[in-house]
C-alpha cells in the first residue's frame, strides 16, 4: 500500500529525475494543473472549517453566540483558559499514554499477522485475511456493543470462560470498574478494530519483497529470525512507518469506543480522553471556543508525537 | 372543557372572525410546508397520521412533514438547524430537562400569546416552568413519563412481606431480600436520577435559584439525609456494582431464558419497563417475548413510598414542545401546537401510554394498576434545576461521579461540600 | 535435509493452526453479532452463554428492513459512497502524481499541509460544516457530504497512491516517450496499469470511511429523507418513553449494514494483494 514511500522515493530524487529533468524540460505547470482538483477539493471542503475553528478559538463563542450574539475577539483567554483547567494534563498525560500503548500494540500485532499471512499456506491466508476483513466492515457501535457484552460484569462471555477453565475470582468481576483495567478493555476493543487495516497493509508491502532476495538470503544461511530482522522488517519499514503515524492520529482523538464504554458504568472522569475532552466542550457545554482550542491542542500534539517523522519527510523533500 | 372549544374554533379553517394575524391565509394559500422534529421512537406512528391528516385538512394547501430524531443527536442537530432561517425545523420536540439551554440563548418563539388558549394553567407546571424565562412560555409540556417500582411479588410474598407504605419500610424490606446472587433492590451506584428521588422524598433539593444566580445544595441538612438513605439502601440492597448506571434492570428482575433465578426482587424503571418483563410468550409475530407482567401473583408494581407515608417524588421524563425563533411560517407552527393540544390529540396521547400534557386529560391513559401508578407517581414527580448550566452538569457526568462515591461508602457531607463547589459555578453558566 | 523439511512443515502446520486461531479470535465479535440478529431479544445476555442459535429468528431482520428507512437510507448511502470513493481516487491519483512525478514550488508546504490537515480532530468541525452547505443550500445533498468526506479522506489517500507511484519507474515512460508518445499517453499506458492495485487499496480504504460514517452526516443531512445507513442505524439506539433499546434489532440492521461492504471486499480482495506482487515485480 503506502510502503514504497520513502524506500522509493529518495532513488527518485536522486537518480531517475535529475536525468528526466536532463531531457525533459522540469516544468511546473503540468503539477500544477495535476494538483488542482485535490486542492480545490480540500479548499472546498476543509478551507472554511478549519479557519472557522482557528478563528473561534479566539473568541467568545457559545450558544449564544451560535444563536445570533456577534462573537467577541478574546485573544488566547481561551487557550488560557483551558490549560488552567485541572483535569487537562491529566488528561494528556493519560490520552498520550494511552495513544502510543494503542498504536504500538496495533502495529506489533498487525505486523505479527503480516508476517503469519505471509508464512502460511495460501487457503489459510485467505480465511485470516477475510476475518480480519469481516472484523473491519463491523460498523463501530456493533462492535463497541458486542465487546460491552463480552466483557459484562454478569452475563459476559469472557468472565463465563474465566470461570470455566478455574479462575472462579472472576464471576462476577466488574472490567470496567478500574481505571487500568477499563483501559485494558478499550485497548482490547480498539486493537481489535485497527489490526485489519493495519496487517493488511504491510501485507502488501510484505509481498513487494522479491523472492529472489529471500532467496538469496537463505543461500547465505540466515536464518528465519535473521531474515526477518535484516530483510524483512527494514523492507516495510516506510508502511510501518506511515500506519504507525495513522494509528497516533487515530489513537489520540478516540472518543466514540471510549463514551460507549462509559455508559455501561465506569470511573467516569478518571477514564476520560482528549476525544471525551472535546465533546463534553463541544455539545455537552455547548462551548464551542473552548472545544475548537483543544482541538488545535491536540493538532500539535499530533505534531510533536509524529515529529521524527515529519522531521524525516522535510529532509527527503528538500 | 372551554380551553379545547377555544381551540377547535381557532384551529378549524372556519370563517369565523379570529384574533390570527392576517398573514396565516396568505401562508397557507401559498401552499406552505412546515417541518416537526420528534424526539426518538415515543410518537407512535398512528399519531403521527393524525397530525398530518389533520394539519392539511385544516391548513389548506399547506402541508406538515415530520421528522425523527434521535435524542443522543438531538442537541447537535438543533445546536445548528435552529438558527439557520432557512433549514429550521418550525416545530421541536426536546428534552424537559434540555429546554432551559435552548430557551435561555432565545431559540423559541414567544408563547405567552396562545399559553392561555392550548390549555394554560391545566398544562403540566412544573414542564412549563423549564420552558420558561421571565416569566414568558417558550417551551410547552407535550408529554410526561414517570418512573415507579417493579417487583417480584412471589418473591416478596414468599418473605412474608407486604408492599411498603413507608421509605424506611421499604429500606428494611429490600434488605432484608437481599442475597449474594439476588438484590433486594438492584441499582447502580451512578444510577442518580433513581437516587435523587431519596433527596426529594427527604425535602431536599439539588440546587435553588435566587434572582438568577443558582445555587448547588447538596450541604442542606434534608439533602444530606436523602443522600445517606440512599447510601445506606445501596450498600444493603444492592448488588450491582457502584460504576453502573443506566442498566437494563429488567433483565435482573426477570427469570433467565436459560431459567436461573432472579437477580433481583425489586427495580425501579420507566413505566415501559413493563413491556420488557414478565414471562416469555409468542407473539401474533411468532416472537418470543416478555408477556407485560400478565402473572399478577408473580408481578407487581407500586410507586416509591415517601418518608412518611404517601409517595415520594420521582424525577420525571419527558418532553416539551417549542417553535423555533427563525421559523418562517410562525402561525401555521402555532395552529400546529393547537392541534396538539386539542382534547383529541392529548387523548390520543394517553391511550399510547404517554402522559398527556394537558393535566385535564391524563384520565385517557386508562384505568387500571399502571395506568394508576403513572398518574400518582407523575403528580409527585419533579424535574431537575432548570439552571442555564444544567446540560453542561449532565455532560460532565457530575451527579454519576458524586454517587458513585456515596455508594462506595464515602462520607456524605464532605463529598456534598466538595460538589457544591463543583456544581455551582457549572450551573450558572 | 529431510529433517530439515520435515521440521519445516510442522512448523507450518503450527503456524497455519495459530492464523487459524486468531482469525477466530477475530470474527467471533463478528459471529457474535450475527448470532444476536437471528435471536430474540429476551434471550440475548443470559447468564450462561449460549454459542449457537437455540432460538433462530429471522424476525429481528424482517422488522429492521420492512421499517420505512430502509431503502431510501441504502440508495442514499450507495450514492453517497460512490461519488465519494471516485471523487477521492481521481483526486488524489492526480496529486500523488503531480508530487512523485514533479518538482515545483510550494510541492513541501503542499505535502506537509496534506500531514497536517489530517491531524486536526473533525469533532469541532460540525457548526461550520453546517454553515457551509447551508450556505451553498447543499444541506441533505449527495453533492454536499460528498464534497465533506473526499475532503477528509483524500489527505491520506494521496499519501497511499505517492507511494504507489513512486514504486513505478519513471524510465519505462521515458522509454515510451522516446517511442513517440505524449508524457500524458505515456503515462496512461505505461504507469496506469501498474497502479491498480493502489487504486484498489485506497478504494477499500475510502469505502469504508464514507459508509461507515455518521458524526458529519448528522449534520450535512438532517432530513430524515436523506439519511445514509449509518444514520439510520442510530434510529434503533434510542430508548424512548415506551420501550428500551431493542439490541437484536441493533445488530440486525448493523449485520446488514456490513453487507454490501463484505460484497465490495470479496469483489476486490484479489487484486489488492496479488497485484501488488506483480506491481514489485515489475518495479
Amino acid at each position: 500500500m503506502a510502503d514504497t514511500l520513502v524506500r522509493a522515493a529518495p532513488v527518485q530524487a536522486t537518480g531517475p529525475r535529475r536525468r528526466a529533468g536532463s531531457r525533459t524540460r522540469p516544468r511546473s505547470g503540468p503539477a500544477y494543473l495535476l494538483l488542482l482538483p485535490a486542492v480545490a477539493i480540500l479548499l472546498l471542503g476543509l478551507g472554511y472549517p478549519v479557519y472557522w475553528q482557528v478563528v473561534t478559538s479566539l473568541q467568545e463563542y457559545g450558544l449564544a453566540q451560535q444563536f445570533g450574539q456577534p462573537p467577541e475577539f478574546v485573544g488566547l483567554e481561551n487557550y488560557a483558559r483551558i490549560f488552567a483547567e485541572d483535569d487537562l494534563w491529566a488528561v494528556v498525560v493519560r490520552s498520550l499514554i494511552f495513544c502510543m500503548v494503542n498504536a504500538a500494540a496495533t502495529v506489533g500485532i498487525g505486523l505479527a499477522l503480516a508476517l503469519l499471512m505471509r508464512a502460511v499456506r495460501p487457503w489459510v491466508r485467505l480465511v485470516l485475511q477475510s476475518c480480519l476483513l469481516l472484523a473491519w466492515a463491523m460498523p463501530m457501535v456493533a462492535a463497541v456493543t458486542v465487546w460491552r457484552w463480552l466483557f459484562d460484569w454478569r452475563t459476559g462471555v469472557v468472565n463465563w470462560l474465566l470461570v470455566q477453565i478455574g479462575f472462579d475470582g472472576y464471576a462476577g468481576h466488574n472490567w470496567l470498574a478500574q481505571p487500568l483495567s477499563f483501559f485494558f478493555v478499550a485497548t482490547v476493543i480498539i486493537v481489535w478494530m485497527s489490526v485489519p487495516f493495519v496487517a493488511l497493509s504491510i501485507f502488501a508491502g510484505l509481498t513487494q519483497v522479491p523472492d529472489e532476495v529471500l532467496e538469496a538470503a537463505r543461500i547465505d544461511g540466515a536464518g528465519p529470525a535473521q531474515t526477518l530482522r535484516h530483510i524483512l522488517v527494514p523492507m516495510v519499514r516506510p508502511v510501518i512507518a506511515i500506519v504507525l503515524l495513522l494509528q497516533v492520529i487515530w489513537d489520540l482523538r478516540v472518543f466514540a469506543q471510549i463514551r460507549l464504554l462509559q455508559d455501561s458504568g465506569a470511573p467516569v472522569s478518571e477514564t476520560n480522553l482528549l476525544g471525551n475532552f472535546i465533546f463534553e466542550l463541544g455539545i455537552g457545554r455547548q462551548d464551542f471556543a473552548g472545544a475548537a482550542t483543544v482541538s488545535i491542542l491536540v493538532l500539535l500534539l499530533t505534531v510533536l508525537l509524529s515529529w521524527p517523522y515529519v522531521r524525516s519527510l522535510m529532509k527527503e523533500l528538500s | 372543557m372551554l380551553a379545547s372549544l377555544t381551540l377547535t374554533a381557532c384551529s378549524g379553517d372556519s370563517d369565523e372572525p379570529s384574533d390570527e394575524p392576517a398573514g396565516d391565509d396568505d401562508v397557507a394559500a401559498e401552499g406552505a410546508e412546515i417541518t416537526l422534529w420528534l424526539a426518538g421512537g415515543d410518537t407512535p406512528q398512528e399519531l403521527r397520521d393524525y397530525l398530518i391528516d389533520t394539519f392539511a385538512a385544516e391548513n389548506p394547501g399547506s402541508t406538515l412533514t415530520i421528522e425523527e430524531v434521535g435524542w443522543g443527536d438531538l442537541v447537535t442537530r438543533l445546536t445548528t438547524a435552529l438558527p439557520d432561517a432557512a433549514n429550521t425545523p418550525d416545530v421541536v420536540e426536546i428534552g424537559n430537562t434540555q429546554s432551559p439551554t435552548f430557551t435561555t440563548v432565545g431559540a423559541f418563539r414567544d408563547l405567552s400569546g396562545i399559553y392561555d388558549e392550548l390549555g394554560g394553567s391545566d398544562l403540566l407546571q412544573s414542564f412549563v416552568e423549564v420552558g420558561s424565562v421571565d416569566g414568558k412560555q417558550y417551551a410547552l409540556p407535550y408529554y410526561f413519563g414517570s418512573r415507579y417500582m417493579f417487583y417480584r411479588k412471589d418473591i416478596w410474598t414468599a418473605a412474608g412481606l407486604e408492599v411498603p407504605t413507608t421509605l424506611g419500610e421499604f429500606a428494611d424490606a429490600v434488605a432484608q431480600l437481599k442475597t449474594d446472587t439476588q438484590s433486594g433492590f438492584a441499582m447502580g451506584g451512578q444510577d442518580w436520577r433513581n437516587g435523587i428521588s431519596w433527596v426529594f422524598a427527604h425535602g431536599g433539593e439539588l440546587a435553588t435559584v435566587d434572582g438568577d444566580t443558582w445555587t448547588s445544595t447538596l450541604s442542606d441538612p434534608k439533602t444530606i439525609e436523602g443522600l445517606e438513605a440512599w447510601q445506606s439502601i445501596y450498600q444493603t440492597a444492592s448488588n450491582i456494582p457502584a460504576t453502573e448506571r443506566d442498566v437494563a434492570y429488567w433483565d435482573f428482575l426477570n427469570d433467565g431464558t436459560d431459567g436461573a433465578a432472579p437477580a433481583a426482587a425489586t427495580i425501579m424503571a420507566p413505566g415501559w419497563a413493563r413491556w420488557s418483563l414478565g414471562d416469555l410468550t409468542t407473539n401474533d409475530a411468532g416472537e418470543e417475548v416478555r408477556d407485560g407482567m400478565a402473572d399478577t401473583n408473580k408481578w407487581g408494581i407500586f410507586g416509591l413510598p415517601g418518608v412518611d407515608g404517601g409517595l415520594a417524588p420521582v424525577f420525571a421524563g419527558g418532553s416539551n414542545i417549542a417553535i423555533s425563533a427563525q421559523s418562517q411560517n410562525p402561525e401555521l407552527a402555532e395552529n400546529l401546537l393547537r392541534i396538539i393540544f386539542s382534547e383529541d390529540y392529548q387523548t390520543m396521547l394517553g391511550q399510547n401510554g404517554l402522559g398527556p400534557g394537558n393535566t385535564q386529560y391524563t384520565s385517557s391513559l386508562g384505568d387500571d394498576e399502571f395506568a394508576q401508578t403513572m398518574m400518582d407517581t407523575a403528580a409527585a414527580s419533579k424535574l431537575t434545576p432548570a439552571a442555564p448550566g444544567w446540560a453542561a452538569v449532565e455532560a460532565a457526568f457530575v451527579y454519576e461521579e458524586l454517587f458513585q462515591k456515596i455508594a462506595e461508602g464515602g462520607d456524605v457531607a464532605a463529598l456534598a461540600a466538595e460538589y457544591d463547589d463543583i456544581i455551582t459555578p457549572m450551573l450558572n453558566g | 535435509m529431510t529433517a530439515a523439511s520435515t521440521r519445516r512443515r510442522v512448523g507450518r502446520g503450527a503456524l497455519g493452526a495459530l492464523a487459524l486461531l486468531v482469525a477466530a479470535l477475530w470474527v467471533f465479535p463478528v459471529y457474535w453479532m450475527v448470532l444476536s440478529a437471528v435471536t430474540p431479544d429476551a434471550y440475548l445476555r443470559t447468564a450462561t452463554p449460549s454459542f449457537l442459535p437455540t432460538h433462530f429468528t429471522t424476525g429481528n431482520i424482517e422488522a429492521v428492513v420492512s421499517g420505512s428507512g430502509f431503502p431510501t437510507a441504502l440508495r442514499m448511502s450507495l450514492a453517497v459512497t460512490l461519488v465519494t470513493v471516485l471523487a477521492v481516487l481521481v483526486f488524489a491519483f492526480l496529486a500523488a502524481l503531480a508530487i512523485s512525478r514533479f518538482q515545483f514550488r510550494g510541492r513541501r508546504s503542499f505535502v506537509l499541509a496534506v500531514l497536517f490537515v489530517q491531524m486536526l480532530p473533525a469533532e469541532g468541525l460540525f457548526i461550520a460544516q453546517y454553515k457551509m452547505l447551508s450556505t451553498a443550500s447543499l444541506l441533505n445533498s449527495v453533492l454536499g457530504i460528498s464534497v465533506l468526506y473526499t475532503a477528509a479522506i483524500v489527505p491520506f489517500t494521496i499519501w497511499m497512491l505517492r507511494g504507489f507511484v513512486a514504486s513505478t519507474p519513471a524510465e519505462l515512460e521515458e522509454a515510451a516517450m522516446v517511442d513517440g508518445l505524449s508524457r500524458f499517453q505515456a503515462f496512461l499506458r505505461i504507469t496506469l496499469p501498474l497502479l491498480a492495485p493502489g487504486l484498489v487499496a485506497s478504494g477499500v480504504y475510502a469505502f469504508l470511511q464514507a459508509w461507515n460514517e455518521f458524526t458529519v452526516a448528522l449534520v450535512a443531512l438532517p432530513s430524515e429523507s436523506a439519511q445514509t445507513l449509518p444514520l439510520w442505524l442510530r434510529t434503533f439506539l434510542a430508548a424512548s418513553i415506551n420501550r428500551g433499546v431493542n439490541w437484536a434489532e441493533v445488530m440486525a440492521a448493523s449485520s446488514l449494514l456490513a453487507v454490501p461492504v463484505i460484497i465490495f471486499f470479496l469483489a476486490v480482495q484479489n487484486r489488492m494483494t496479488s497485484g501488488l506482487v506483480s506491481g514489485a515485480v515489475k518495479g
